[in-house]
């Protein structure tokens, strides 16, 4: 497999990332792992006591599994959207990130469908959504599109990942045996032959033309499963394009943090530059104002109409005694402090790009609550023998571990990932300066090219 | 030898140890997870598992037995049948039940039932062909003779004969039903006071009460009935009046159909769009095959791709490899 000089550079700086496993990697996964068996010890208090170790109750059947459901696949939308969208319109300047939002997909579409499994009651009824599909309920468009949605998403990862496998098995690492079997066997023989080119071009075109529609269908399918209820702040016409784009948007900060500890972590500053910040930044900052516009129009219809359910979702979620706070915060650092950096040339730094980007990325996780949890509070029929303590969600500590289960699932993933390929694409990678100019000299790779960087 | 038997030793506990452990994963299999069936089809198979088990002691099956005396001058005798075991009451079905009239002189056979899926048995007799004793009183008895598996059972009861007839009377729009309740155990009809008296209408799975009355001196009783009851099609209703396990006459029961009902239609009227609705619409079904295999028909051309890749892997490189 054949290089240019600055992706065999690209490929000899990020080389010892995956050859060594350092001790702070080691503490960064025994860290993650002991997140997940409390979160598995949690699972258990739920399996044995029952679902009354959450606090969902009669009204409030979905809590913060569904909240972290829609948080994560929203991120692997946005991952598969961006990703396909830069190898489309082949964005210079956006090949160095393909590789995180691809990882971002993947990750987020195994953690995200889990908590659907942590939610739902009876484990013994699951196949009965295979076995016993109903066409005409949103839960089946959803249980398959997300099924599509992976299949896809992890053909893209590794069609893009297969060049640099092939990088990887000719470069001769010091990795273990298995390791180097593995690449061999990823690789699929590829060695840059033109036949075997353009089967992967062809390959990687009709999948980034196809995950882009579907995971903006795939979005939309996950919003019906609100949109479709008639319930209040749910049944809403823009309930599609406001869960893609919030979706976007989120994966976009989540990308941009990804890049900020990963340019830390393994000193990549000369790919993640501080351009792709700023581009990414620009990007946030119009998805920022798309999304401050349709939760405008979402609060403004509802508040206007005045229908009784909606209103008084409304005046929950604008009641500083209910929501009023989580409302303030999901907009203020969702929405006006992302636009502010940005916009403010003395903020439009590195730093405060991803800072904005990370407290961006939480407040949209609030605004997922914000959207179950208060429609859920508000039921639109009268329920007999109705207790406040069903009426009124908070979340219990179980359910906090397994939020933070889910997390360190998603870091774990995606720490083992960066330990197996490099995070900077390296054979799609192109010089900065030279951009369009495709006149590297290709070398071939071994012992001798490699450089000590 | 030695080395031969520690080995074999070893062996043995390696697969003593994969068998425990294949056992304790049994344990976590959920106990209801293939509990999807209609309980009540179970009945029978349970019974009989639970028979098999109980070979080695008999079981003691219990034998309730009732009587209802219709107002046709015919007796429902009734008798159901179930047993205990290991804590679990079972239904006992497919086992005879025999039932006796007892006389002064010995025991008149009348008839023998096999008991259904819910251990029940009901002989249905003519009253008027019964003998009664001195104190003009009728005694059943039924009786289970027993089987290999279980003991015997057996229920008696004595009633005097007595018969409740029912009226229905539309004035105007008001609805009601005279109720007459008769002594017949001396052979001439003696009016019964003082009795408590319930009216039902029959519903789907149980007869649903809608008033009561109590009996004057000559045995009557009368009672309004609701004038927005559901009925059939046709808006019949089926009044039910009943007296319920009286020390002396048991239970009686007299029935008549009255189009005092509601017309409900029993045709199926087309179903409105919905999400139980048997088939998605059309429109729905089409569009979901179209993107589906659209969708996975590219990826089935991918993964293609993908094959040939490996295909065309170039020999030179190969030789270089090897």
């Amino acid at each position: 497999m054949e290089l240019n000089s600055y992706q065999q550079e690209a490929f000899n700086y990020q080389r010892p990332n995956i050859e060594k496993f350092g001790k702070s990697n080691l503490l960064w996964i025994i860290f993650f792992l002991l997140w997940i068996v409390v979160g598995g010890y949690a699972l258990y208090l739920q399996i044995a006591h029952g679902h009354v170790v959450t606090g969902m109750r009669d009204n409030v059947v979905w809590g913060l599994f569904i909240v972290n459901f829609i948080f994560f696949i929203g991120l692997s939308y946005a991952g598969a959207i961006i990703s396909g969208l830069l190898h489309l319109f082949k964005v210079p300047w956006g090949k160095p990130i393909i590789r995180l939002s691809q990882m971002m997909t993947i990750t987020s579409v195994i953690v995200g469908p889990i908590f659907i499994l942590l939610c739902v009651g009876r484990f013994d009824r699951l196949h009965h959504l295979f076995i016993y599909p109903r066409l005409q309920s949103p839960m089946t468009w959803d249980v398959l599109a997300i099924l599509t949605y992976f299949v896809g998403s992890a053909l893209f990862l590794y069609m893009a990942l297969i060049k640099d496998f092939a990088v990887y098995r000719d470069a001769k690492m010091n990795v273990p045996k298995w390791k180097q079997k593995l690449y061999t066997a990823l690789a699929l023989g590829y060695r840059g032959a033109a036949s075997q080119k353009r089967h992967l071009i062809i390959s990687q075109n009709l999948l980034a033309i196809i995950i882009i529609p579907l995971s903006i269908m795939v979005s939309s399918i996950l919003s019906w499963i609100f949109g479709m209820t008639l319930r209040p702040g749910w049944h809403s016409t823009i309930f599609g394009p406001y869960f893609v784009l919030g979706a976007l948007y989120s994966g976009c900060g989540v990308l941009i943090v990804a890049m900020w500890a990963y340019r830390k972590m393994y000193k990549l500053e000369h790919y993640f530059t501080d351009k792709i910040f700023l581009n990414l930044g620009y990007f946030m900052m119009v998805l920022a104002a798309a999304y401050g516009y349709f939760t405008f129009s979402e609060y403004f219809t509802s508040w206007f109409g005045s229908a009784k359910w909606d209103a008084d979702v409304i005046n929950k979620l604008f009641s500083l005694q209910e929501y009023g706070w989580w409302t303030l915060f999901a907009n203020l650092f969702g929405i006006l402090v992302p636009i502010a950096i940005v916009a403010i040339p003395a903020t439009r730094k590195v730093n405060w790009i991803t800072l904005a980007s990370f407290a961006m990325v939480v407040a949209l996780w609030v605004k997922r609550y914000l959207i179950i949890v208060p429609t859920l509070e508000t039921p639109a029929l009268p329920m007999q023998d109705t207790r406040m303590e069903y009426v009124k969600y908070s979340a219990t500590l179980p359910e906090w571990a397994l939020t933070f289960a889910g997390i360190a699932s998603f870091l774990l993933l995606f720490t083992l990932i960066s330990k197996l390929v490099t995070v900077v694409p390296v054979s799609e990678l192109e010089e900065p300066l030279h951009q369009h100019n495709h006149n590297h000299e290709p070398v071939v790779v071994n012992k001798e090219a490699i450089q000590t960087v | 030898m030695k080395a031969i038997k520690t080995r074999g030793a070893s062996t043995l506990n390696i697969r003593s140890i994969i068998i425990y452990a294949g056992l304790m994963m049994l344990l976590f299999i959920p106990v209801d997870m293939f509990a999807q069936a209609d309980s009540t089809q179970k009945e029978a198979p349970a019974a009989e598992a639970a028979v098999a088990e109980e070979e080695s002691s008999l079981i003691g099956p219990s034998l309730d037995f009732i009587t209802v005396q219709k107002a046709n001058n015919t007796i429902d005798l009734k008798a159901s049948m179930q047993a205990k075991v290991k804590g679990s009451f079972y239904k006992l079905s497919l086992l005879k039940v025999s039932f006796v009239l007892v006389t002064e002189t010995g025991d008149i056979p009348l008839g023998f039932v096999i008991t259904d899926k819910y251990g029940k048995a009901v002989l249905n007799v003519k009253a008027d062909s019964l003998k009664t004793d001195a104190e003009g009183k009728l005694n059943f008895k039924a009786v289970f003779a027993g089987n290999k598996a279980m003991d015997p059972a057996e229920g008696e009861l004595s009633i005097k004969r007595a018969r409740l007839e029912l009226t229905p009377v539309k004035e105007d729009s008001l609805l009601t039903v005279q109720l007459k309740l008769v002594d017949l155990g001396t052979g001439t009809e003696t009016p019964i006071p003082e009795t408590a008296l319930g009216i039902f209408v029959a519903r789907l799975i149980n007869p649903m009460k809608v008033g009561e009355g109590t009996t004057d001196a000559d045995g009557a009783a009368s009672v309004e009935i609701p004038n927005n009851l559901p009925g059939d099609a046709k808006g019949n209703i089926t009044l039910i009046a009943r007296l319920d396990e009286n020390d002396v006459y048991g239970n009686l029961e007299a029935s008549v159909i009255q189009p005092w009902g509601l017309k409900v239609s029993d045709t199926l009227k087309e179903l409105p769009r919905a999400l139980w609705s048997p088939h998605p619409p059309l429109w729905m079904v089409i569009t979901f095959t179209i993107l589906m295999v659209a969708v996975w028909g590219h990826y089935i051309v991918i993964v293609v791709q993908l094959f040939r890749l490996r295909k065309e892997e170039p020999h030179t490189a190969i030789a270089t490899k090897n």
